[in-house]
């Protein structure tokens, strides 16, 4: 199914012009202590969540943003933010 | 099972309130785990639970390559084992597997390539799998069919000739191994999700399933691309892995042309002709996370224009099937094989993205060692999913078709 994705640059685009970044852990742990296995938590662990997921996409073949959206990913569908919804 | 025939497998079983093991997927890995599990370490009073129905997953859907001309050391003697089982799996079993060791030829199209082929093989060798470096004519007398100009998008340098490796009839693995082990007392319980895994004390006790409670010691989680998010949503626990959705197609029947299976890493194609005469075909994903198992014109386009450069007699040849099943893809394209880590009698055995087909028999038998004896067994060892928070991730990334949303 073709994937839409809303750049907040250039708007509703074809998913192919963009790439996967990956889900959204939080902000980068800039300056933490951390172990090695809190780092690899952090650099390669996913939820791998079926269902509706906050991820990061970046705009490679448009403005080149990074930014996060929602998406169902059984579904494979942009989302409004759940939170957000009444 | 939906007809008026009974399964080879038997009519299904009552699941019962305790189990000395569940196994959470009905799908290769665990139908091979409970085989040996009873076969070999005589634990009878085992249960695989599938949501569905047996081979409904990468086990009903993959596309049937079997080898063992992996890139690492630690990868490929398991995959040289699990070569090695076809055939005395047939005969145990007493069920035609169809193993048709054809051999593999991986198309390399740059001198780099080659390079890369040529430490693959050296690889190979070391290990005692056959596995050679063929230059493009020498790859044109094994494949005539193969296109040899130099006027096409990738032009072919030459390849890696993997004489052991083929196909092996899945389903026919699905159901000769759900036969032997429903024979040796495993329940194979279909129509039964797992909902929950209950500890106490970082030990398992249980699993709740859409059936009711079972007491267990013992919880395998080996559900292909359902595998990750099970652990991560039933236990909390994390996996280095990301879900994609794999797509494969068929042509309709031809006369023979094909004797190996073809891949091209390029191409980002592998091919192969079935004893039906199609052309099956398969090996690309939309580069991010879904469960949708849907196909994309967008890659039956891109298949037909790769597969008609390198093959140019399959012009005009029409697409008779595209399905699409899941790749639960890991960083370093290993899978993780664990057990009793972080808890005791939790087992784990996925990330086998789309290469888990071939591995299934030897990992099962394996993991139920592994589970038997609570023991890693050597071979395992070096898939723990502490390699990640080690730094010692596996060189297989520079296997020959690398899709994932990390490259
Ligand atoms: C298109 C495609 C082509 C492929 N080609 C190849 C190939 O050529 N060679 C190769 O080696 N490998 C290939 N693979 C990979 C291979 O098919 C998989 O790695 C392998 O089948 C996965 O292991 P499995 O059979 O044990 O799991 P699966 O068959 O995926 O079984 C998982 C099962 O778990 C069940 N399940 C899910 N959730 C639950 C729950 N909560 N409770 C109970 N059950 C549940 C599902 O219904 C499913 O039946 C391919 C895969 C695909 C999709
Ligand atoms: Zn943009």
């Amino acid at each position: 199914m073709a994937l839409m994705i809303t750049c907040p640059v250039c708007g509703r685009r074809n998913g192919y012009e963009f790439r996967y970044g990956g889900e959204d852990k939080g902000a980068y742990p800039w300056g933490q202590d951390m172990d090695p296995r809190q780092w690899a938590e952090y650099v390669h662990m996913n939820s791998c969540t079926a269902g509706v997921q906050k991820e990061w996409w970046y705009h490679r073949d448009g403005c080149g943003s990074w930014f996060t959206i929602f998406r169902d990913t059984v579904a494979n569908v942009e989302v409004e933010n759940p939170e957000e919804r009444t | 099972m939906f007809g008026t025939k009974k399964p080879l497998w038997g009519p299904q079983p009552e699941q019962k309130k305790h189990y000395d093991a569940v196994l959470i997927g009905g799908g290769l890995h665990n139908l091979a785990t409970a085989y040996y599990l009873a076969k070999e370490h005589g634990m009878t009073n085992v249960a695989v639970v599938e949501k569905r129905f047996i081979g409904f997953g990468g086990a009903g859907r993959n596309t049937a390559i079997v080898r063992a001309n992996q890139r690492t050391q630690e990868n490929v003697p398991l995959y040289k084992d699990a070569l090695d089982l076809w055939p005395q799996l047939t005969k145990e079993l007493d069920f035609n597997l169809m193993f048709n060791n054809c051999g593999n030829v991986n198309l390399m199209h740059s001198e780099a390539a080659m390079k890369a082929a040529r430490m693959n093989v050296s690889t190979a060798q070391f290990l005692g799998v056959e596995s050679h470096v063929l230059d493009a004519k020498q790859t044109k007398e094994l494949v005539p069919a193969l296109n040899l100009s130099q006027d096409i998008t990738h032009p072919i340098h030459g390849s890696m000739y993997h004489p052991p490796g083929g196909i092996v009839r899945h389903d026919a693995v699905v159901w000769g191994l759900a036969k032997g082990a429903a024979k040796l007392g495993v329940d194979i319980l279909q129509q039964t999700e797992a909902q929950g895994i209950s500890t106490r004390q970082g030990k398992v006790t249980g699993v709740d399933t859409s059936r009711g409670h079972i007491s267990t010691p013992k919880v395998m989680v080996s559900a292909g691309g359902y595998s990750a998010g099970i652990i991560s949503h039933l236990l909390g626990l994390k996996l280095p892995i990301s879900v994609l959705t794999i797509q494969a197609m068929v042509t309709q029947p031809l006369k023979p042309l094909l004797n190996h299976v073809v891949s091209s890493g390029a191409y980002h194609v592998y091919c192969n002709q079935t004893l039906k005469g199609e052309i099956a075909t398969g090996a690309h994903m939309d580069p991010w996370p879904n469960y949708t198992t849907q196909v994309t014109a967008r890659y039956i386009k891109h298949q037909a224009e790769a597969l008609t450069e390198f093959l140019p007699c399959l012009r005009g040849v029409k697409f008779m099937r595209a399905w699409g099943g899941l790749a639960d893809m890991t960083p370093d394209m290993a899978p993780i094989m664990d057990g009793n880590d972080p808890l005791d009698g939790f087992f784990m055995n996925c990330g086998w993205g789309y290469f888990g087909f071939k591995s299934s028999t030897a990992t099962g038998r394996y993991m139920a060692e592994y589970m038997a004896t609570g023991e890693c067994p050597q071979r395992l060892r070096p898939f723990t999913f502490r390699r990640y928070e080690q730094h010692k991730l596996m060189g297989e990334t520079a296997a020959l078709v690398n899709y994932t949303p990390d490259n």
